[in-house]
């Protein structure tokens, strides 16, 4: 196949991943130039995590090819793709904080003899490679003293000396600060200097007009254009092809919003979060929209209750305390961001699941009312129309969506009058996701106040009747939803472009 | 038998049994098949008072299995119960034998049988809070938390008895409670409080908010917490839970031998995680039942009563619980990737 | 810029308790020792009459810390890969009954010592193999072995016999005893210079091994080490095995000392060394750890235990080894905090 194996790194040819009902990526072919930063965009479930996925080795592709220097590889574990030329940096960080610098540097890679390592060129290499990419690491210093960002340098430096030829990075900016970011951009740079290809993802779009030689688009799973930024013409352009359409809104106004204040929080302050500020209205559906790491779960949380903040937080002009137990006393419920970790028993059915959050409504005295619990579980999963054989079936047996529901259900349960929702959509089908934005409508129709924390616009501007758009721990702007919104403006302002910025 | 099915939870027509039911029922059936082949296999062992003997047998390990397993459950180790049972007998003991004895081994503080009760049981619990401060406090695993508490417990019973034990100078009244002998029967108190307790123990799990929140909490402690509960204390009432029932089989064991021994209880910590084990009760937390304890002890007492009756030396006794263990792990979690399959 | 600055200013703040944490058990040695010296004991009549730091007391603590000492040193590695093994003190005593039978019967010196180091490597493997490949738990795994290397020690003596030592059918050759007590270099014995030699291995391993660092990478960051290619697994079941054969060399060690095969002589050395691994400063989470603190840890509890003797009664034992076990615990649990966060 490939010709141009001196000019390309790495070429994709038609590939697919499918899942049952869904066809997360889409008959994607492209190529990347050999040194180059080559970015990836796409909103989220544009498909960009499933390809780096396949390109990692973590997912199999359905069909279709990839392509290395030239050379078919397909790998099939992450140390395949590691022989194969590509590492990658995974935004969670993979170092041992235990071991030195080096040590880290070296990991996996040394030249033993008789279980005991020999000295060979391999550490010069390595602490050449650190040298040339970070002077100011010290290669003996133990990796838990370093930062952030010096650790996810020791990553590119691991995957540069391990002889990669191509270094994936996932969002590798979303923990540092900004001094951090330039740093890390002047590595990357470098690294391009000494023949290494970087294929970069990131929601920042400063970012990759900065760093970026060329741009992918992908949508809905497909594959929209590869070309050099330089063509693109600013921001609006890139905005645009990651939309490709008018984003379908059917937002209705609706008329239950009222002018009662439900929750006044002000100044809200702590690790993420800058001085934010807002309040919810009964009936109302509020969005906070923003980016990963922009500070939505960390406003629910705060608001909930489980992290440490300052700031004040009043439910109907009450102060709420500060733990999840105080806050689901006053009327407060959150379904939280991981579904599985944070919000679920697994291993406990559906019945079991429902009542956690409202104990005082199942018992009498320390007796707990079974028959209470059949009953709640029986209305709920019918209200919500959960999809399962019996109330009995354990809740990890169910589909993401039904889960959800199941999560749903716990905080209807507990009878709140404001639902902090963080990604109430995230690994949900299709169908699930209208069933779930209906349960949503019908609660804010019946007074109850609603908070809505998304990455995903469209959900954001399907449902809320306001919308607080968020960037790296400060509320920058409160829209009010309507026909005449102006989509561009808002990924502009969420993905740190100023005012200015708009054309 | 036909008690058995009063235990377990009501089956509804159109509900599906539950994977515990399912496994508590798996342990029954165990026990019962174990105990007819042992009949088929040995002479006078299909006896109505030997399968009552299994029981009475083994009422202190089968009470401490209770506080044990609630711990299981929540996600917690206490492996410090054998030491509390030597604790809280020696210093019952000791606070009730007069003073001023022959030896320093027959003079203790005097106190009247009651007081020195409630002295003994104060500080089986304080071990039960020593435990609670360390997991939920320091957050340090609970294994090594109450293995340490075990030698403390054990270490503070073996320095009042000067590492023997404290059999003299006794008031009559302290051996009446461990021999009292019930319903014109040969079953002693001991044995009826077990049942009471077993009893109570699996109301407060299937029909009390404490045993739900035990579940929750072992099942997913960050999901509890973002409901609302406060792991931290109910961990702490499970340990006091679990150190109460060591402190009263401990005091009960030392009104029965009428003595307090620092070597009394011995291993009996790891035997209660034996019984819950084999009972299929998830060292992961979240899933078990005191019913499946209960059978558990039944398998092991069978296990080993057969093999006392096939002439096996009582060394076998190791070889038998590593065996059974083991066999009872592989076989759960084949039969539940069996039936989830 | 301003970033590097904050970074040293924070890291001169914790240098003092990275220095703490990497240093201060070679003080507490050195403190005990003291302290032990500078106390008179020539009211008591143990051992030889006076100081602490008298020769043969000296000789005398390092023969009976052999088997703690040679057994430390592995524990400590498989802990920093994150792992526990419950099983080491019924490992020993089951090497310490087949290394008598051997000698007893007449097998000479090399060929029993060998023969019990395999045994070793097969209890070991059958640790690794319940925890690498069937996904037992470890705490269970090494419990059920626990019971099963116990019962099997147990079985090989016979009925009615305590222990396999000199009768009047068979003694015990002399180089069985010699071992564990004859001094050779320094007048210490050769079970002390194993211990050492082990110890060295180790210390090597752990600073330029293979096994060492890839230890330290599956305890401190699973998913990092698979990502780098390393099979976990397999280092797991390495140091399961190199358990067991220390855990082999401990009851060859304390069985010579004792001149007999004691099935119930390792009883209670787990406990033991989770305690001088802790004291040591090994993170129970795994990651960190050095042998030589650990080989530190056991000398200090060592001369602690034997100081003690001349101090206090025996039966405190256990309640100041509990006591050391959860401070230790703690205090390396809040020093890892501090360090880390």
């Amino acid at each position: 196949m490939s010709v141009h194996s001196d000019t390309f790194a790495l070429e994709l040819d038609g590939l697919s991943k499918e899942y049952p009902g869904v066809r997360a990526v889409d008959n994607v072919s492209f190529t990347v130039e050999k040194r180059t930063v080559h970015c990836l965009v796409g909103e989220n479930g544009a498909g960009k995590s499933t390809l780096v996925k396949m390109l990692t080795g973590a997912l199999r592709p359905t069909s279709g090819k990839i392509y290395v220097a030239g050379k078919n590889h397909t790998p099939t574990s992450p140390q395949e793709a590691r022989e194969g030329g590509i590492a990658t940096l995974f935004q969670e960080l993979h170092v041992v904080d235990e071991l030195s610098v080096i040590e880290n540097l070296t990991l996996g890679m040394e030249k033993k003899r008789f279980g005991f390592f020999v000295k060979s060129d391999l550490e010069d290499r390595v602490v050449a490679t650190l040298k040339a990419i970070e002077p100011s690491i010290d290669p003996t210093a133990p990796v838990s003293s370093l930062s952030v960002a010096q650790k996810q340098i020791i990553e590119i430096a691991r995957a540069a000396s391990s002889g990669a030829d191509i270094i994936i990075m996932d969002e590798p900016t979303a923990a540092l600060s900004e001094r951090e970011v330039e740093r890390l951009f002047g590595v990357i740079r470098r690294l391009r200097e000494s023949d290494v290809t970087v294929i970069y993802i990131s929601h920042k779009l400063d970012e990759i007009f900065e760093l970026g030689d060329n741009v992918t688009v992908l949508r809905d799973g497909k594959h929209i254009v590869t070309k050099p930024l330089s063509q693109v013409n600013g921001r609006s352009e890139l905005i645009e092809l990651m939309i490709g359409r008018p984003v379908f809104q059917d937002y209705k106004p609706r008329t239950t919003v009222t002018d009662e204040v439900v929750l006044q929080a002000s100044g809200l302050s702590n690790a993420l979060l800058k001085d934010v500020s807002f309040d919810i209205k009964k009936g109302e559906i509020v969005g906070f929209y923003g980016l990963v790491g922009a500070g939505k779960t960390e406003i629910a949380r705060a608001v909930f209750g489980a992290d440490k903040y300052s700031g004040s937080i009043a439910l109907n002009g009450k102060q709420v305390g500060h733990s999840p137990r105080e806050a689901i006393a006053a009327g407060i419920a959150l379904v939280p961001e991981e579904r599985r970790t944070q919000g679920l028993f697994t291993s406990l059915s559906i019945r079991e699941n429902i009542p956690v959050m409202n104990l005082p409504r199942m018992s009498a005295g320390g007796l707990y009312r079974s028959a209470d619990e059949v009953s709640a579980a029986q209305e709920y999963v019918e209200r919500l129309r959960i999809a399962t054989s019996s109330i009995d079936k354990h809740t990890e047996k169910l589909s993401g969506g039904n889960q959800q529901k199941v999560v749903f259900a716990k905080c209807l349960f507990s009878q709140a009058e404001l639902l902090l929702l963080d990604e109430p959509t995230r690994g949900v089908d299709v169908g699930a996701k209208t069933e779930i934005y209906e349960i949503i409508k019908n609660l804010a129709d019946q007074g109850d106040a609603v908070a809505v924390f998304s990455s995903e616009l469209e959900e954001v501007l399907g449902i809320c009747d306001r919308i607080f758009l968020l960037f790296d721990g400060v509320v920058r702007e409160e829209l009010a939803n309507g026909p005449n919104i102006d989509i561009s403006h808002i990924l502009n302002v969420v993905t740190g472009g100023g005012e200015a910025a708009v054309q | 038998m036909t008690s058995v099915a009063d235990f377990l939870p009501q089956k509804e027509t159109g509900r599906r049994m539950s994977d515990e039911s399912f496994i508590t029922l798996l342990v029954v059936g165990v026990a019962i098949g174990l105990f007819l082949l042992a009949s088929a296999v040995l002479p006078n062992f299909f006896q109505f008072q030997n399968l009552v003997n299994l029981v009475t047998n083994n009422w202190a390990v089968i009470s401490l299995g209770i506080g044990v397993s609630f711990l299981l459950v929540s996600g917690n180790f206490d492996l410090s119960v054998g030491g509390v049972v030597a604790l809280s007998g020696v210093l019952s003991v000791y606070f009730a034998q007069a003073v001023g004895g022959a030896n320093p081994l027959s003079s203790g503080l005097g106190m009247p049988y009651v007081l020195a009760i409630i002295c003994a049981m104060g500080g089986a619990l304080a071990i039960g809070a020593l435990n609670a401060l360390f997991v939920v406090r320091f957050k340090i695993p609970s294994i090594i938390v109450t293995l340490g508490t075990m030698m403390v417990a054990r270490g503070v019973a073996q320095v009042i008895t000067h590492g023997s034990q404290r059999n003299t100078n006794l008031p009559d009244s302290f051996g009446f409670l461990g021999n009292l002998t019930m319903f014109g029967t040969s079953i002693k108190l001991p044995v009826v409080l077990m049942v009471v307790l077993l009893l109570v123990a699996v109301f407060i799990e299937k029909k009390m908010v404490f045993g739900r929140v035990t579940y929750w909490i072992g099942s997913n402690p960050v999901a509890a917490t973002l409901s609302g509960i406060n792991r931290g204390w109910h961990v702490t009432k499970l340990y006091l839970f679990s150190a109460a029932i060591a402190g009263a089989v401990g005091i009960l064991l030392a009104s029965e031998f009428k003595s307090g021994f620092s070597n009394r209880g011995l291993l009996m910590e790891f035997d209660a995680l034996v019984i819950a084990l084999l009972g299929g009760v998830a060292i992961a937390g979240g899933f078990g039942s005191v019913i499946g304890m209960f059978f558990g002890a039944i398998i092991l007492a069978v296990v080993t009563s057969a093999a006392t009756g096939l002439v096996l030396s009582p060394d076998w006794q190791f070889i038998l619980k590593a065996i059974a263990v083991f066999l009872a792990i592989m076989a759960q979690t084949w039969a539940l990737a069996l039936r989830n399959r | 810029m301003a970033n590097m600055i904050e970074n040293s200013q924070s890291s001169l703040g914790s240098s003092v308790a990275k220095f703490l944490r990497e240093y201060y058990i070679y003080f507490v040695l050195v403190a005990v020792v003291v302290l032990l010296a500078s106390a008179n004991l020539d009211r008591f009549d143990l051992f030889e009459r006076g100081n602490f730091l008298n020769e043969r007391n000296i000789i005398n603590i390092l023969r009976i810390s052999a088997p703690l000492l040679v057994i430390c040193g592995a524990f400590t590695l498989l802990m920093v890969s994150g792992y526990i093994d419950l099983s080491v003190g019924s490992a020993m005593s089951l090497s310490a009954v087949v290394y008598a039978m051997l000698a007893i019967n007449g097998v000479p010196f090399l060929p029993a010592f060998l023969i019990t180091v395999c045994v070793g490597v097969l209890l070991g493997a059958i640790n690794g193999f319940l925890v690498v490949r069937l996904k037992i738990t470890p705490v269970i795994a090494t419990l059920i072995t626990l019971s099963l290397y116990k019962g099997v020690a147990l079985l090989l003596v016979e009925d009615g016999v305590s222990a396999i030592k000199s009768s009047a059918l068979a003694k015990m050759p002399k180089w069985f005893n010699d071992y564990g007590r004859d001094g050779t270099l320094l007048n210490l014995p050769a079970a002390f210079w194993m211990a050492v030699a082990v110890t060295v291995l180790l210390v090597i391993v752990q600073r330029r091994g293979v096994l060492g660092k890839y230890a330290a990478a599956t305890g401190g960051n699973p998913t990092a080490a698979k990502l780098s290619g390393i099979n976990t697994g397999r280092v797991v079941f390495l140091l399961y095995v190199l358990v067991g054969v220390t855990a082999a060399l401990a009851g060859i060690a304390r069985s010579s000392f004792m001149s007999l095969g004691d099935p119930l002589s390792g009883d209670g050395m787990e406990l033991t060394t989770i305690l001088v691994v802790l004291l040591g400063g090994t993170a129970f989470s795994g990651g960190e750890g050095k042998v030589l603190r650990s080989f530190c840890g056991a000398l200090i509890i060592m001369s602690l235990t034997v100081g003690m003797l001349t101090i206090v009664p025996a039966y405190y034992q256990t309640l100041v080894l509990g006591a050391a076990l959860l401070i230790a615990a703690a205090s390396n649990h809040l020093v890892s905090r501090k360090g880390t966060s």
